[in-house]
């Protein structure tokens, strides 16, 4: 039993088949580098990630986040929502369902008129936040058709 | 009283540093050079340099000529002193990549001198 | 009018009244002088005319007496106090600038007394006076503000902690140009005397008495002048202020660069004050061979327009039409690509009112290797008789310094107030201290002097010229010792204008060959522009009608904006380089923009309307990726496989100069001659000639916006509105 260290294979089937079968645990593997076993689903947000737990890991690595698969390899820590933020670093052990303040953030997005919906980090994208000067520029640039009004028609030969 | 002093400062002897004569500082800089040729493969092995065995080579001797013209002994030596400090830095990773890189001058980028090149880089 | 009674004053043996205008010099006019005084300034012995002020004699020896209302080129009024002096047996201090010297006179400018007359009245000048240096734009180069540091009072007496007593006057509204605080005025009474006897504009005054006082135009009235920026640079406290200069910067903060103003064909000399790379102010900078220390408005306020319709990047039509930002290489290879494939015979090039006479020769050079020759002018000038080849015909050659020697001054279709103001301010000056009279041929504008108006119909100028006029003027011109006749260029664009040209040759040099003095030159043509001369001597063709006949396959206009090159004239396929530095009429025609420096970011050369070649210094760098203009086209040259052999500044100035020294010999004119041949050459073009003279700038609003500098400037866009407004005032 040892020698051959059947119990290890053994896991390692469980892990697949619960990942899903061989090429779902190879995309994963892929995706992730890490594939765990026996996770427990304990919730989704509002952009679609699972966060789940295996307590049988050892602190840090027993709650984790799977991106939603529409990013596919451009995941991002700042994907994760305010309020799963907090028990995915173990800030605390309540899920975000059983504390009233981030129930309210979770559920109702706009429960406040100023709160933003979560987003990502846009840094290195298009949609990147540049901030613009407000110093006015002391040279007016022509626009490239308009011509200044002249008093007196000009006189040619 | 004079005439004793100009004689005092002409005919005096200036002290050596090392070497007494041309030929035995001419030893000691190629003693240099070669210190430095045999330390070339590790120069090439520790820094992860984009510069080959040859280019390195090609470079310690351009730095070798740029004081070719140097005659006065006790500069040479003084030279000599300097490189093998310079050797040494070298060796114990005193220096590190950017310090040998340096040699090459990699950033600077070449003024422009012909007329055109100067006006579309808005350069005088 | 000021004329009378200054001339009475004269009468009445005042030489002091005028005695620095009175220098002149050309010899049968000075008189027997008188042996000189012995005065002692401090006591040290110094010999002056009798006549001089006392204050004339302490700069003869280096002492400086304070000042505010005396001012050299104005008349003494002596009313401000500030210049007074203890006089040796003299019971009271006397006014220094109003006192005329006495034979053994012994004047004491640093005695307690002169201390203590001059503390107390720069005590009575800050009593009424508010203490708001802080935020006054004089504040740094007030007079009063040094003059209180050097004569004042250590301490105050002035004890109204109350704020009740002191004087304050409501701000005038004279304008967009000059700003008011009427409260800072110490009554110097230097703005009136130089609106009346400089500007000739009576509208400003007195009003009051005491502290009642208040300087102001008595009606709500713009000050309607041309050279109305002067009185801000006359006032010696902050009353009178430059409005778009206001609070924008500390005389300390600035730099401040000799350069020559472009704007109108006199090349004053200005400073340009710069800070962080923008252009605040232009001040004037004296020479008194052309603008003595004034300056007109156009060249002072016109600055703004600098910064205004920038070329800032180079920019070549894309397909649908629209002119786009590209690199400078994508520019220039586009542009050498059109003018390489060009027939040499179908390129044109056409130099504009603001280009330099070093990018002229370059272009011209550039073109001439490219096997053309068409290289013109905006302006017309005959090319019949002897054209331009002689450099006299085309020229102010009186001078604008001698014109104040002249006593008859005929000038033939030109309004000098607009087309060049302190010309006009010479004319005047001379009309004034000089008993100079003025006749005009042309239509009847306000000179700001009394003028006889002869007529307006050009055949008047055959008549006089051919002697069969029975005009008196004609007598007028033939007895004068010193006439001066002045053409207006733009008279020569019409049909007849070779005519004109040999009429007003042939009668000025008829009158001029009846001369004693043989040295003074009467004909004169005023040219409109900055370039004009330059490209003339430099060798292009004025006028770009005949190359535009010939329907050219690549134009090249450098600043040429005026509006003469048009869409419609030019082929449909011809492809338009437009090189310069304002989006205007030029570059909204054009394929291909190059951008090029403004007169205040390049060091560049400008031979003004006399001949005198005169250099900017760089102020302000280029904004964007704008070059200078030769160097463009030297870069062009080279990707054009025409290569010019010039690569510096010098080398360049070194070409000008083989082209003629005259362009390189700053600061000097040369004297013209060959008169004689250019009026043989003249001859024949004398047909008759029936048209009426008629000139471009009549009223002061058409003065303002003249080229592309001063279109684009906003201030100058509010002085056009201003000026139409008040036409349409009740005052």
């Amino acid at each position: 039993m040892s020698l051959l260290a059947l119990d290890k294979w053994a896991k390692l089937v469980t892990i697949i088949s619960q990942n899903g079968g061989i090429f779902k645990s190879i995309y994963k593997l892929w995706r992730f580098d890490t594939l765990k076993w026996n996770g427990k689903l304990v919730g989704t947000d509002s952009l679609g990630n699972k966060y789940y737990e295996n307590p049988y890991y050892m602190l840090g690595r027993s709650r984790w986040v799977e991106y939603n698969d529409y990013v596919r390899w451009d995941y991002d820590a700042t994907q994760i929502t305010p309020e799963w933020y907090g028990w995915l670093h173990y800030k605390t052990d309540r899920l975000p369902h059983e504390d009233p303040a981030k129930y309210c953030i979770s559920c109702c997005a706009w429960y406040q008129k100023w709160m933003l919906p979560p987003e990502e980090n846009l840094s290195g994208t298009e949609l990147a936040y540049y901030p613009y000067s407000t110093v006015r520029q002391h040279i007016q640039v022509w626009d490239g058709k308009s011509v200044c009004s002249r008093p007196t028609p000009c006189v040619c030969k | 009283m004079a005439g004793r002093e100009t004689m005092k400062t002409t005919c005096r002897v200036v002290k050596p540093l090392m070497s007494t004569d041309f030929c035995e500082a001419r030893r000691r800089a190629i003693g240099l050079y070669r210190a430095f040729y045999r330390y070339i493969p590790y120069i090439h092995k520790y820094f992860d340099i984009p510069k080959s065995e040859s280019q390195i080579r090609s470079k310690i001797r351009e730095q070798f000529y740029k004081n070719a013209c140097v005659t006065d002994i006790r500069i040479i030596d003084i030279l000599v002193m300097k490189g093998y400090m310079e050797l040494q830095e070298i060796k114990y990773s005193w220096q590190q990549k950017g310090h040998v890189m340096a040699n090459w001058k990699p950033t600077i980028e070449p003024r422009p001198t012909d007329f055109i090149s100067k006006f579309l880089n808005g350069k005088d | 009018m000021l004329r009378q009674p200054l001339t009475r004053a004269l009468a009445l043996s005042s030489p002091s009244r005028v005695a620095p205008l009175a220098a002149r010099r050309f010899a049968d006019q000075v008189q027997a002088q008188p042996d000189k005084v012995e005065v002692f300034i401090d006591d040290k012995p110094v010999y002056v005319p009798p006549g001089t002020t006392v204050l004339q004699a302490a700069a003869e020896v280096g002492v400086e007496i304070p000042r505010f209302c005396y001012h050299e080129r104005l008349a003494v009024a002596g009313n401000c106090r500030m210049c007074l002096v203890e006089v040796e047996k003299s019971p009271k201090p006397v006014a220094a600038c109003a006192m005329p010297v006495m034979k053994g006179m012994r004047v004491k400018t640093n005695s307690d007394l002169t201390r203590k007359a001059r503390e107390g009245v720069m005590e009575f000048l800050l009593v009424n006076h508010p203490l708001d240096c802080p935020i006054c734009d004089q504040g740094g180069e007030c007079d009063l503000q040094d003059q209180s540091m050097a004569f004042g009072s250590d301490r105050s007496r002035f004890t109204d902690i109350h704020f009740s007593g002191k004087r304050a006057v409501e701000d005038k509204d004279v304008g967009p140009l000059i700003k008011t605080i009427m409260t800072r005025c110490i009554h110097c009474t230097r703005c009136i005397r130089f609106a009346s006897e400089v500007a000739g504009i009576d509208d400003l005054g007195t009003t009051g008495r005491g502290t009642d006082m208040q300087v102001g135009t008595y009606v709500e009235k713009m000050f309607l002048s041309e050279l109305s920026g002067n009185v801000i640079d006359l006032c010696p406290v902050g009353a009178l202020t430059s409005k778009p200069y206001s609070f924008a910067a500390r005389p300390w903060e600035t730099r401040r660069i000799d350069s020559v103003d472009v704007l109108d064909p006199l090349g004053s000399n200005i400073v340009v004050a710069t800070r962080t790379n923008e252009v605040l102010r232009i001040l004037p900078r004296t020479n008194e061979e052309i603008n003595e220390e004034w300056l007109s408005d156009k060249s002072r306020f016109a600055c703004d327009g600098l910064k205004r319709q920038r070329l800032v990047t180079p920019m070549v039509k894309d397909s649908r039409g629209n002119l786009t930002p590209v690199e400078w290489e994508d520019a220039i290879v586009a542009a050498a690509r059109a003018l390489r494939d060009c027939p040499s015979d179908k390129l044109l090039a056409v130099a504009g009112d603001l280009a330099d006479a070093e990018s002229l020769v370059a272009l011209k050079d550039f073109v001439n290797r490219l096997g053309s020759e068409n290289t013109c002018t905006e302006q017309f000038f005959p090319a019949e008789g002897s054209g331009t080849d002689l450099r006299s015909s085309y020229l102010l050659n009186t001078k604008i310094a001698n014109v104040e020697g002249a006593d008859f001054v005929l000038l033939i279709g030109t309004n000098v107030r607009f087309e060049a103001p302190l010309l006009n301010a010479r004319i005047r000056k001379a009309f004034i201290h000089k008993e100079t009279d003025v006749a005009l041929i042309g239509p009847k504008v306000d000179l700001t002097y009394d003028y006889t108006h002869v007529g307006d119909s050009a055949s008047l100028v055959k008549d006089l010229a051919t002697g069969t006029s029975s005009n008196e003027i004609l007598k007028r011109l033939e007895s004068a010792k010193r006439p001066v006749v002045i053409l207006g260029a733009d008279q020569l664009k019409t049909e007849e204008g070779a005519a004109l040209l040999a009429y007003t040759q042939e009668l000025a040099l008829r009158l001029q060959d009846n001369l004693q003095d043989k040295e003074w030159k009467v004909l004169n043509v005023l040219q409109r522009t900055a370039s004009q001369v330059a490209a003339l001597d430099i060798g292009y063709r004025p006028g770009v009608g005949a190359a535009l006949a010939a329907g050219p396959r690549v134009v090249y206009l450098l600043g040429a904006d005026s509006g003469i090159v048009t869409r419609e004239a030019l082929p449909k396929d011809a492809v338009v380089i437009y090189q310069g530095h304002h989006g205007d009429a030029g570059a909204s025609i054009a394929d291909i923009v190059l951008p090029g420096a403004a007169y205040t970011e390049k060091r560049a050369t400008y031979v003004n309307a006399e001949g005198r070649a005169q250099q900017t210094l760089v102020a302000v760098t280029p904004p964007g990726l704008a070059r200078e203009d030769w160097k463009i086209i030297r870069a062009l040259s080279e990707v054009a496989g025409a290569g010019l052999p010039y690569d510096t500044l010098d080398e360049v100035r070194e070409r000008l100069n083989q082209v003629s020294p005259a362009l390189v010999a700053y600061g000097d004119v040369q004297p013209n001659n060959y008169f004689a041949q250019a009026r043989a050459l003249a001859k024949s073009l004398q047909k008759p000639v029936s048209g009426k003279l008629d000139v471009q700038l009549k009223q002061l609003e058409d003065y303002f916006m003249t080229d592309a500098i001063s279109r684009a400037s906003p201030t100058m866009a509010k002085c056009v509105q201003a000026v139409l407004k008040q036409k349409t005032a009740p005052y």
